[in-house]
């Protein structure tokens, strides 16, 4: 295994977007571990749902891998980077630049329209300033957004996901992590909102982390990990 | 999509706020404008009084009592000055002009000054401006008046008009106007309104002119009806030494081309205060005097207008305070698409700071505009000139300060920012 090697990642050229190892994390300094993972790795392009129930640790362990909170041990490498190796302003570009998010609530820009909505995570990263509002107006538009001048609260639920989906992805991230991103979908929209995550992941070659405990996702995806069952190492 | 884009929508959003904060500013702004712009507009409006004049020679009690007589007409002067004494200190004093005045009657409450006609054609009321008539012309015979702007409006006198004057100032005041029973009205004689004066902004404004030599007579006249009754005519030939009488001397001294101090001005001034019975007057010296005595009133304004601006920056504080509570999720959702804490800080500051420009541009713009308008129409209503005037350098202070202020009172709702938990604000709500 070649990403066990922390040293052998210099020697590769594609390191893998997503490689955890004994990560443990607690809110109470003494208190029970809310994640506890001893290994898990996402290849290039690889779709992986990852379920639990409530309180799980699920949300906590997307914002560990997106470097928002600190882990008490081990450690979550994003392209062959320790995200939490990284301090400060380092980290939050990394993230930008690196990771994807797209939420439940899909946390859109109030009083922008779509289109600054998908420039706003440009904002960040290294795409050069003048290419930020055709690579989004391109981007929404692939996913089915025409008036992407309309302020992004007037659109409807199922064009508002599409607008997080392409703000999650307009950096060419290595990695997108989907928090809920069905829940406060109906059954109908929700099976054509996570297809769109799933193709427009496809296109981009991001590698996807799903974290659901929606059991109607459970088909779409090939690799579907129970986070109860990372917490053993693997045999 | 540029932080400025952020920032200018984050002002949009909160429109009424915004506004409602940048003219708080800005009305601080304006006021401390205004104040330091009016410092000395006061003083200056004091020394147009004194005009070219150099030195004021009365038999007042002392120099300030002088000025505030002899060019203010706040009082009559008590103590005259013979005729003969003027001749003398015009034959001895080396002056560009010497114009002997003479106070004590009034008209309409209005203070009138028997002069010659050297008033109007040497000495200025405002040492860049000579006299100008409105209407009408300068008084050259006796028995011609010439009112002053203010005078003119306050009593509605026009040329041609014809007028009694009252004897003493004083009295008339008190009484509330000429015709009042203790008011002795010399109406034995009256006086054509001959011109009517443009504004000077200065006190003489509000006088009424007249020859020196028609005020001897009526004066005359009293005394000798007083003798006798019988008396129906008094002229210039009835006059004796004692009815001479001036009660100051406006002097101007030779000056070089292109200076207004006088060379021998210590030694003239020496000289003529040899004489006990004169009062000698440098109005400019006065006025600095007086001025002294009121300038705590400035520093204390200008402590007013700077804590109006404090607490205007206190207003911008709690409107993005107020605004920070419905922003944490914005921020959270700017620091996971990559924004560091270092940025969003600097987001709200940067609004803070903003908002203090804004508020600094409108608030000194309006200042200067209103200004000038109160300046005109404090000239063209009341005859007070104020020409405001205002440094570049106390421009850039205060606009500097203020934006340094509400870059300040942007630190807390920007330390709020720095701190929201991106973890707890990205939650689905309820």
């Amino acid at each position: 295994m070649y990403a066990l090697c922390p040293r052998g990642r210099l020697l590769l050229t594609t390191p893998i977007p997503l490689s955890i190892r004994d990560l443990k994390f607690r809110y109470e300094p003494a208190g029970p571990w809310t994640v506890e993972i001893a290994q898990l790795d996402v290849r290039a392009g690889e779709q992986v749902l990852l379920t639990g129930g409530s309180g799980s640790g699920k949300s906590t362990l997307l914002h560990l891998v997106s470097g928002l909170v600190d882990p008490a041990e081990g450690s979550v490498l994003i392209a062959g980077h320790n995200i939490h190796d990284l301090r400060g302003a380092r980290r939050d570009l990394f993230r930008g630049r690196h990771v994807g998010v797209i939420f439940q609530t899909f946390n859109l820009l109030h009083g922008f329209s779509a289109l600054e909505n998908v420039m706003a995570a440009m904002m960040f990263g290294t795409i050069p300033r003048a290419e930020h509002a055709g690579r989004a107006r391109r981007l929404l538009e692939h996913l089915g957004i025409e008036r992407v001048d309309a302020p992004a609260d007037r659109l409807s639920v199922g064009q508002q996901q599409r607008v997080a989906v392409a703000r999650a992805l307009a950096c060419d991230p290595v990695l997108v992590l989907a928090d809920e991103p069905t829940a406060s979908l109906d059954p109908e929209n929700s099976d054509a909102a996570i297809r769109l995550i799933q193709e427009a992941c496809r296109e981009k070659s991001a590698a996807l982390v799903c974290v659901s405990h929606d059991p109607a996702m459970t088909e779409r995806f090939e690799r579907r990990v129970r986070l109860a069952d990372l917490a053993r190492p693997l045999g | 999509m540029t932080d400025w884009t952020i920032i200018l929508r984050s002002m949009t959003s909160r429109l009424f706020s915004t506004l409602v904060t940048v003219l708080t500013v800005a009305i601080a702004v304006g006021l401390l404008v205004v104040l330091a712009s009016m410092r000395d507009a006061g003083r200056r409006a004091f020394e147009r009084g004194s005009g070219d004049m150099h030195l004021l020679v009365s038999a007042d009690a002392s120099p300030l009592v002088s000025v505030l007589n002899g060019v203010f007409y706040a009082n009559a002067p008590r103590r005259p000055i013979t005729w003969e004494r003027y001749e003398q200190l015009v034959k001895g004093t080396p002056a560009e002009w010497a114009i002997p005045t003479q106070l004590g009657d009034s008209y309409m409450g209005l203070p009138v000054l028997a002069t010659t006609p050297e008033f109007f054609t040497r000495f200025r009321p405002d040492a860049e401006h000579p006299w100008k008539a409105a209407s009408g012309r300068f008084f050259d015979k006796p028995f011609e008046v010439v009112v002053g702007a203010r005078a003119a409006k306050a009593t509605g006198l026009r040329v041609g008009e014809r007028v009694f004057l009252t004897h003493g100032i004083a009295q008339s005041r008190q009484a509330g106007d000429a015709g009042a029973p203790e008011a002795h009205v010399h109406y034995d004689f009256s006086y054509e309104v001959v011109g009517v004066l443009e504004p000077t902004g200065s006190s003489h404004d509000r006088a009424v002119f007249t020859d020196l030599a028609s005020s001897w007579v009526i004066h005359a006249h009293d005394r000798r009806t007083r003798q006798d009754p019988a008396i129906k005519t008094t002229t210039e030939a009835d006059l004796v030494a004692a009815d001479r009488l001036i009660t100051g001397v406006y002097l101007r001294l030779f000056t070089r081309p292109g200076s207004n101090t006088p060379a021998n001005l210590p030694q003239v001034f020496d000289a003529l205060r040899r004489d006990a019975t004169l009062t000698v007057a440098q109005p400019k010296q006065e006025i600095d005097r007086l001025f002294v005595i009121v300038s705590d009133l400035n520093q204390i304004f200008l402590a007013i207008g700077a804590c109006v601006l404090l607490a205007s920056g206190v207003g911008i504080m709690l409107a993005l305070y107020n605004s920070m509570e419905s922003r944490r999720r914005q921020v959270a959702v700017l620091r996971v698409l990559g924004a560091s804490k270092g940025r969003v800080f600097g987001l709200v500051l940067t609004e803070s700071a903003l908002i203090g420009v804004m508020g600094a541009i409108v608030g000194a713009g309006g200042a200067a505009i209103g200004a000038r308008l109160v300046a005109a129409a404090l000239k063209s209503r009341v005859g007070v000139v104020v020409t405001p005037d205002l440094s570049p350098t106390v421009v850039v202070v205060l606009l500097a300060g203020t934006v340094v202020l509400a870059a300040l009172a942007g630190v807390v709702p920007a330390v709020m920012a720095y701190r929201t938990s991106v973890a707890r604000n990205l939650r689905p709500i309820g």
